[in-house]
């Protein structure tokens, strides 16, 4: 390490920028929730430039704000950024959501990986409660049911819900953080990095809540005291979420199960409520804890409880006005067809995006069980 | 060439590790013209499951020691408001014609027209494909020139080849008119 020259103050400090919470925080939120729409179709949609374009503007923004902060133009961070210092590999990878600015088919390739990557955590948490795969997931009759994938829609919905909260939260907060190449800890993963949250130092990381999680909760708390924000789902809930999700409601309970994707009431029973312990999970994933959900303390188990109190809404908006809070595009994108509408009929169309994704789950099936 | 990128984002692709020059080309037509047959063809890829292109393709191809990252987007009616969205920085623009379309060279001569007149494309060379040259029916290129006007595009490079995109026949032609006129330039 060449910490002592001065010269490299500046590479140190981009550095210790690109692994802080300031950066990573936005960065992976930004790919988490624009993530679902990218594929491994060799051919690109039109929003897949929309959104690059969203991010690129992103990317300037921070980067602006922390040359701005530490008081170097344009030029001293590409000297910086192109020092021999900057080749090493950590660096590299480091870079790697900046010169994805530059570079679509890098950018593409970091979304469909996040994306992947979130599929992947989800049939992970199943492995690990159920001990195993459940049936329908491992003897390839019907892989990633599209229940299952709709959650996953819904999830990335509840995700990207939550960052709005947490950002109104957070613009009333004060951010008295300085970045420095340590403040990573307790963040997201960075982008690119395959393994969950791997800035993490297992044994301190459990009791701690990461900053999104705090507000998440705080938020949580906020949100459950709403009555406006409940009510306004709650016409169609009743009538459509039992119908579409119902894991959502009765992890445990085994309630009526309706409609079933996965042939047999035994695989039924164990995949079911997975897929809401995937939910779950990731609830308590963005909440920085590392504990099943049933040792969860009580203010995280409202947390965990208020997501999907969200995706029920969410779920129940869908249904009734299909374009309500669809990430709305500035410009418009007539030609794009509508985001893959959340049907239980399953139109020609749909039937061959499922069997997409079932190519997609085989995949992820086959990574699952290596591991 | 191409600094149409302001700010922090020009910066950027200084950044790339390497030094490998590399030239963006936006690969445009009607639809049906055989565009995405040109593409798979230039990266040496099967051309019989191609289907209308809905979105994009973009595919990166080495030639004469350059990395052309080669664009083409959907030519539809509905996707052609979108094409002045990936014109910037652009250094070629291939315009592809179906020969053997002749009740729409009217059609793709006010594409090609409304094109040449974009912003962000202002000076940047022209190379049209006159394709499908393997029917029977196709016009020649001299006589697609001529109904394009070409002649009279003196803002610019520009070249038109005959080609057939399913043979490969005049492909290699047209890549070559690219690497002489186009990469020597950007070289200096
Ligand atoms: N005979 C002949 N057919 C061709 C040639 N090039 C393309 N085609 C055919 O023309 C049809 C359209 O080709 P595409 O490559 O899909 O055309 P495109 O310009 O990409 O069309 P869009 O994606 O709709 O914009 C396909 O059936 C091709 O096989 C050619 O050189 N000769
Ligand atoms: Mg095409």
């Amino acid at each position: 390490m060449a910490e002592e020259e001065e010269e490299d103050w500046v590479l140190e400090s981009i550095v210790g920028y690109l692994g802080s919470p300031e950066w990573v925080i936005p960065v992976s939120d930004f790919m988490e929730i624009k993530c679902s729409v990218f594929d491994d179709e060799d051919e690109s949609k039109l929003t897949y430039t929309e959104i690059h374009q969203q991010y690129k503007q992103l990317v300037e923004k921070l980067l602006d704000n922390h040359m701005q902060e530490i008081g170097i133009n344009e030029q001293q961070f590409v000297e910086a950024c192109t020092s021999p210092f900057a080749k090493s590999k950590t660096v590299q990878v480091l870079f790697q959501p900046v010169l994805a600015t530059d570079d679509f088919q890098m950018f593409r390739s970091l979304m469909v990986q996040k994306n992947m990557e979130l599929q992947l955590q989800a049939l992970r948490v199943i492995k690990e409660r159920q001990g195993a795969l459940p049936e329908c997931l491992t003897d390839g009759a019907d892989v990633m049911s599209e229940l299952e994938q709709q959650e996953m829609k819904i999830l990335q919905e509840v995700l990207k819900k939550s960052k709005e909260e947490y950002d109104e939260g957070l613009s009333q907060r004060t951010v008295g953080s300085t970045s420095g190449p340590c403040s990573g800890r307790g963040a997201p993963p960075a982008p690119g990095a395959l393994e969950e949250a791997p800035t993490q130092d297992p044994g301190s990381s459990r009791a701690q809540v990461s900053p999104v999680g705090r507000a998440a909760l705080e938020e949580a708390a906020g949100g459950l005291n709403s009555p406006e924000e409940t009510s306004c789902a709650a016409a169609t809930k009743h009538t459509t979420a039992s119908k579409v999700l119902p894991v959502v409601r009765a992890p445990v309970k085994g309630g009526e199960p309706p409609a079933d994707p996965c042939p047999g009431a035994q695989e039924q029973g164990s995949s079911k409520p997975s897929s809401t312990e995937a939910c779950l999970d990731e609830a308590r994933r963005e909440a920085g804890i590392s504990k099943p959900y049933t040792e969860l303390s009580e203010s995280q188990q409202q947390r965990a409880q208020y997501l999907r109190e969200q995706r029920d809404k969410l779920q129940a908006l869908k249904r009734g006005q299909p374009n309500g809070r669809q990430m709305a595009s500035p410009e418009g994108r007539a030609p794009d067809p509508p985001p893959a509408p959340v049907t239980p009929e399953v139109s020609a169309e749909e039937k061959k995006k499922l069997q997409k994704r079932k190519h997609l789950a085989e995949k992820l099936k086959e990574e699952v069980i290596k591991k | 060439m191409g600094e149409s990128q302001k700010g922090l984002l020009s910066v950027i692709q200084k950044l790339k590790g390497s030094t490998e020059q590399e030239l963006r080309i936006v690969l445009l037509g009607l639809d049906n013209a055989g565009k995405t047959t040109l593409l798979k063809s230039l990266a040496s890829e099967e051309v019989n499951t191609i289907t209308p292109t809905q979105g994009f393709n973009i595919k990166s191809v080495a030639s004469h020691g350059m990395k052309l990252n080669v664009w083409d987007i959907g030519g539809q009616r509905k996707i052609r408001p979108f094409w002045k969205k990936y014109l910037d920085n652009t250094d070629l623009l291939i315009y592809v014609i179906d020969s053997a379309d002749k009740k729409r060279f009217e059609e793709t001569g006010l594409e090609l027209s409304e094109l040449i007149d974009e912003e962000n494309l202002k000076g940047v060379p022209l190379l049209v494909f006159a394709n499908k040259q393997d029917l029977a029916t196709a016009s020649p290129a001299s006589e697609i020139a001529e109904g394009l006007n070409l002649h009279t595009y003196r803002d610019r490079e520009w070249q038109i080849q005959a080609c057939s995109a399913v043979s490969g026949e005049g492909v290699q032609d047209g890549m070559n008119w690219i690497c002489n006129n186009i990469v020597n330039q950007k070289k200096k």
